[in-house]
């Protein structure tokens, strides 16, 4: 049976849920919070939702939907041009490679996998950014910035997680 | 994925592998390309990010409400806490500040009388746009804020931005509706300023970290912790006399300075429009790139340098048109 218009238009809406995700989180991470370490260094949710969505759904998060969603991070917190691509896109790529060694493993072992990743991903962001600003960028700000983000990733994830589960059982 | 090999999945399987690879690379170069495209083609990409904040703009000014709500209620308890204390410490302050007042009256009065005597012209007037602070782009690479004010409310590019405390940063891109603030602690930020007693001049130069550098002093300059640092108006992109900072450490290689505002406590911002358009609006950039008067140097001595420095006649004029259009806009809360 041919699956009527709604019925499609139901699966593409769903299908742009991951993207969506990853939008609002950036918007959160845009919030002005009154916490004076927040200031300093904010945790990379982008990062931490890309590396969910390519882990368990990687048909529905593309390399290239990753790459435009670098591209939004950059413009919204003033980075240069094309640094959170780079990295969201390797990201993605690595992930939803190696997604499948998560499969079937408790929850502590993708958060060792994220926390492994987000290394050389900030290190790079903060390579890179150093590089095209042409100064040396204080490393202090990543290395909380690396914490936070380790550190809120099962928070995340658990609402990932609930989304995943209430939306996109059946896409 | 469909697992059901057929002969048609035996030949697109390795098709669509390599087309997958191929889309990568692709999109690596373009991430290069665009880290390219960002140093060289600034104008491009500064009006990007500036369609790119209106555009979350009105999302961001209705989400930021409740997280404001939510200090809001923190502060509450805190100031619940510290009812007393904070009582007697404004009852000593107001006495201090009683006394400066008569003392600013007397200085006013003494300050108009010999204006007066020398016909001193009075800088350009400042009009001041009120805005919210509707994102916070907080992190380790970058120092900047969004504020939901626009070139619809007479924001423009370089014009400098000021907390009740004292400066803050000046405008980086402007939209229509919102608009992105460069702390003064970013990396990229340089303002001139003047140490307030010894009235030494220097740059404040941020380096991402909460205490900025005072570079550019000369050798013989007095700095001691605790100085004053004001804006000095040089360049004409600031008006003169903002406070900056105060200066928190002194040392052999590097003079540091702590703002007066705390960055996650910023909640309203004023924008200044002092009338001079700022040494990094593009006009004046293509002004100076192509100086009118053939008998002119290379200096771009159509910009103004100093304190309380005369504008020429057209520019005056134009000030004046800017404001007077602006008064109406800016008066909005």
């Amino acid at each position: 049976m041919k699956p009527s218009v709604w019925q499609r238009l139901d699966v593409i809406a769903r299908g742009l849920v991951p993207a969506f995700s990853v939008f609002v989180l950036l918007l959160i991470n845009l919030l002005p919070i009154g916490l004076p370490l927040l200031s300093a260094a904010s945790p990379s949710l982008a990062l931490m939702a890309v590396f969910y969505w390519s882990v368990n759904r990687p048909d529905l998060l593309t390399g290239l939907t990753a790459f435009l969603l670098g591209v939004l991070q950059d413009l919204l917190l003033g980075l240069p041009l094309g640094v959170s691509s780079l990295v969201l896109l390797l990201v993605q790529t690595i992930s939803a490679n190696q997604g499948r060694f998560f499969h079937n493993k408790s929850f502590v072992v993708m958060w060792w996998g994220f926390a492994l990743v987000a290394i050389p991903s900030l290190l790079v962001q903060w390579l890179l950014s150093s590089a095209l600003i042409g100064a040396l960028l204080p490393i202090k700000a990543t290395l909380i910035s690396y914490m936070l983000t380790a550190l809120l990733f099962p928070i995340v994830a658990w609402l990932l997680a609930r989304t995943q589960n209430s939306l996109l059982r059946y896409v | 994925m469909a697992q059901h090999g057929g002969p048609q999945q035996r030949i697109f399987s390795p098709l669509r592998t390599a087309l997958h690879r191929f889309a990568f690379i692709l999109l690596i170069f373009s991430a290069f390309g665009l880290m390219l495209l960002g140093k060289a083609d600034t104008v491009l990409i500064e009006r990007i990010r500036a369609a790119s904040a209106d555009l979350v703009s009105p999302i961001m000014s209705i989400v930021s409400r409740p997280a404001a709500s939510i200090d809001e209620f923190t502060d509450k308890l805190y100031n619940l806490a510290h009812l007393y204390e904070e009582n007697e410490r404004l009852r000593r302050e107001n006495r201090q500040l009683l006394a400066w007042q008569q003392a600013a009256r007397n200085l006013s009065h003494e300050n108009n009388r010999l204006r007066d005597l020398a016909h001193y012209t009075t800088p350009p007037s400042l009009n001041l746009v009120t805005s919210r602070v509707i994102a916070d782009m907080g992190g380790a690479y970058a120092h900047s804020l969004m504020i939901s004010a626009g070139s619809r409310d007479g924001v423009i590019k370089g014009q400098a931005v000021i907390a009740d405390e004292g400066l803050v940063g000046r405008i980086a891109e402007a939209g229509y509706q919102a608009s992105r603030v460069l702390l003064i602690t970013d990396i990229n930020s340089r303002v001139p300023v003047i140490v307030e007693n010894s009235r030494d001049r220097a740059f404040v130069s941020g380096d991402n970290t909460n205490r900025p550098l005072l570079t550019f002093l000369t050798a013989d300059a007095s700095v001691a912790p605790g100085d004053r640092i004001l804006t000095s108006g040089h360049g004409g992109a600031f008006p003169p006399g903002i406070p900056v900072g105060i200066v928190s450490s002194v040392s052999e290689n590097a003079v540091r300075i702590a703002p007066l505002f705390h960055r996650h406590q910023l909640e309203y911002l004023r924008v200044a429009n002092y009338g001079l358009h700022g040494i990094l609006s593009e006009q004046r950039i293509r002004q100076s790139l192509s100086p009118k008067n053939p008998a002119a140097t290379n200096l771009a001595p159509e910009i103004p340098a100093g304190v309380g420095v005369v504008p020429d006649d057209s520019e005056i004029q134009a000030g004046q048109a800017n404001t007077s259009e602006q008064t109406q806009e800016g008066d909005r809360p």
